[in-house]
């Protein structure tokens, strides 16, 4: 099961498009659009109505979207089935192959957009570990501002601060560090500056999906980056990782 | 008997009929060499309409095996496959980049597919069951204004970490028939216009219809279309044709993969 989820920030403004089709398999569904948020430690659950624009979209625009929110898919029985102190896997309609995915844009009043096809997957939320993500390979330096979006989601109705990292695999240091919070839609500011080869984003407790924002005169640029271990096919790909993350690991602890 | 099918239906041969008759079908196939094994995918560059393409790839090589005297090798082809220029890069950084403009392809203005491999002559911190793939990013740049990125989409090819074998194909399967559609889960409206990029990963022609329009895509040729509908469903036969998506409205434009 896929969640979903946007952001909502002074920096820009976002939209998002939730398929109510699978991607080999055209067939209308008449699941319903959901949202939950954590609010002392429960998690609130809302039907979100009036958001369909034809058959085979719900779209979401940005007054329809907080940072903490995230949205998903599910026949009425959610209401009874739903745990207020953990996220389930309600159903399988968005387990597919290729992956479920919602059109997640930014965009600025000026006329710039920028969007990714976006998913936040059931198995990463029952996950505790950390984000290892390299800047320069997508931050772009040429840019006026750069950003990385690190969008958390656990099971659990916590809203707990958990610190980001920027490392320098070269000189084992901490370059900067920031405070994002968990079930939430951060927003990190990067310098140029540190848009070098040797330069990591690190998390210390929790996944997320990191991504990227560049805006130069109203341009944007938005993408999420790769899970690291997606960069190894073979069956020994979680042993290289791990052993990756223990080294920058050692650099924060 | 249960493994002798269960083995058949794994050949490519035995894919080849499942996909087609839609029986348990496989998108992509598996890479067991005798080996260590370098992925690339079928990236896109442009140079057409005022694009510039910048790709920016990560020394994996040094990063999770410590191998520090690696290279790589671009190979860049146009629309048609033909060979344009094979560029080897050494003295890699962790993360390195570069740019593609017409100037750096003999004056080219048009599109085409590029792979990346990595080499490398260590073989102790290799093994032969190694695989490697980097799917990297790509910038696309219209009349010098920022490069909007996206990933690479489409596994394309593949050959040996050592630099000594064949670079081989066909990691996305096919069927006989056009009977595997593929709908993008983005709505096309309030744009415009919208192009979609596709390349044929595999060594077969695909066969693919959009929009009541029918395409024929040689082996490893690339294609742009412009779609008109705002809801884009590729009807084909192969198993794994997902386009890149280009996006449009002003002077503004979007890439992302579908």
């Amino acid at each position: 099961m896929n969640y979903f989820f946007g952001i909502n920030d002074n920096l820009f403004k976002s939209e998002i498009q939730i398929p109510l089709f699978q991607n080999r398999n055209l067939k209308i569904s008449n699941l319903k659009l959901f949202k939950t948020y954590p609010k002392n430690n429960k998690w609130v659950l809302k039907e979100i109505t009036n958001k369909k624009i034809n058959d085979f979209f719900f779209v979401l625009k940005n007054e329809d979207i907080l940072s903490n929110e995230i949205f998903f898919l599910a026949d009425e029985t959610i209401v009874d089935k739903f745990d207020e102190y953990k996220l389930k896997n309600f159903n399988n309609f968005t387990d597919t192959s290729p992956a479920f995915r919602a059109n997640f844009k930014i965009y600025l009043n000026q006329g710039g957009f920028s969007s990714y096809q976006s998913d936040y997957p059931y198995s990463m939320i029952t996950k505790k570990g950390s984000i290892l993500s390299s800047i320069s390979s997508i931050a772009n330096c040429d840019a006026d501002k750069n950003y990385v979006l690190v969008k958390n989601i656990f099971e659990e109705p916590i809203e707990e601060n958990f610190k980001a990292y920027l490392v320098n695999y070269k000189t084992k240091s901490i370059e900067e560090q920031f405070e994002i919070k968990t079930n939430y839609t951060n927003c990190i500011e990067i310098s140029n500056k540190l848009i070098k080869p040797e330069i990591f984003l690190v998390t210390d407790r929790y996944l997320g999906v990191p991504m990227y924002v560049s805006e130069k005169n109203n341009f944007l640029s938005f993408e999420h980056t790769h899970p690291i271990h997606e960069y190894i096919l073979s069956e020994n790909k979680f042993v290289k990782v791990t052993n990756l993350k223990k080294e920058i690991n050692e650099i924060i602890s | 008997m249960k493994s002798l099918v269960k083995k058949l239906a794994n050949t490519n041969f035995g894919i080849l009929l499942r996909n087609s008759f839609n029986f348990k079908p496989v998108s992509l196939g598996l890479f067991e060499k005798n080996y260590p094994v370098t992925v690339s995918d079928a990236f896109l560059w442009r140079t057409d309409n005022g694009y510039k393409t910048k790709f920016k790839y990560s020394d994996i090589l040094n990063l999770f095996y410590k191998i520090k005297n690696s290279w790589v090798e671009f190979h860049f082809y146009s629309k048609n496959n033909k060979l344009i220029k094979i560029e080897k890069v050494n003295n890699l950084n962790l993360s390195n980049e570069f740019e593609i403009n017409s100037k750096y392809l003999n004056n080219l203005e048009d599109y085409g597919t590029f792979f990346i491999y990595h080499f490398s002559e260590n073989k102790n911190n290799l093994n032969n069951k190694d695989i490697i793939s980097n799917r990297c990013y790509l910038g696309y740049s219209q009349n010098n204004n920022l490069y909007s990125f996206a990933h690479g989409n489409t596994l394309g090819k593949f050959t040996s970490i050592f630099s000594k074998e064949n670079i081989l194909t066909d990691i996305v399967k096919t069927s006989l028939f056009q009977n595997h559609t593929y709908t993008i889960q983005k709505y096309f409206d309030n744009f415009d216009k919208n192009e979609l990029f596709f390349v044929n990963p595999t060594s077969k022609t695909i066969k693919f219809s959009i929009e009541n329009k029918n395409f024929k895509l040689k082996s490893n040729n690339s294609l742009l279309v412009e779609i008109k509908g705002s809801l884009i469903s590729i009807k084909s036969n192969c198993l794994f044709l997902r386009p890149t998506v280009f996006s449009y409205k002003g002077k503004y434009f979007d890439v992302h993969h579908s």
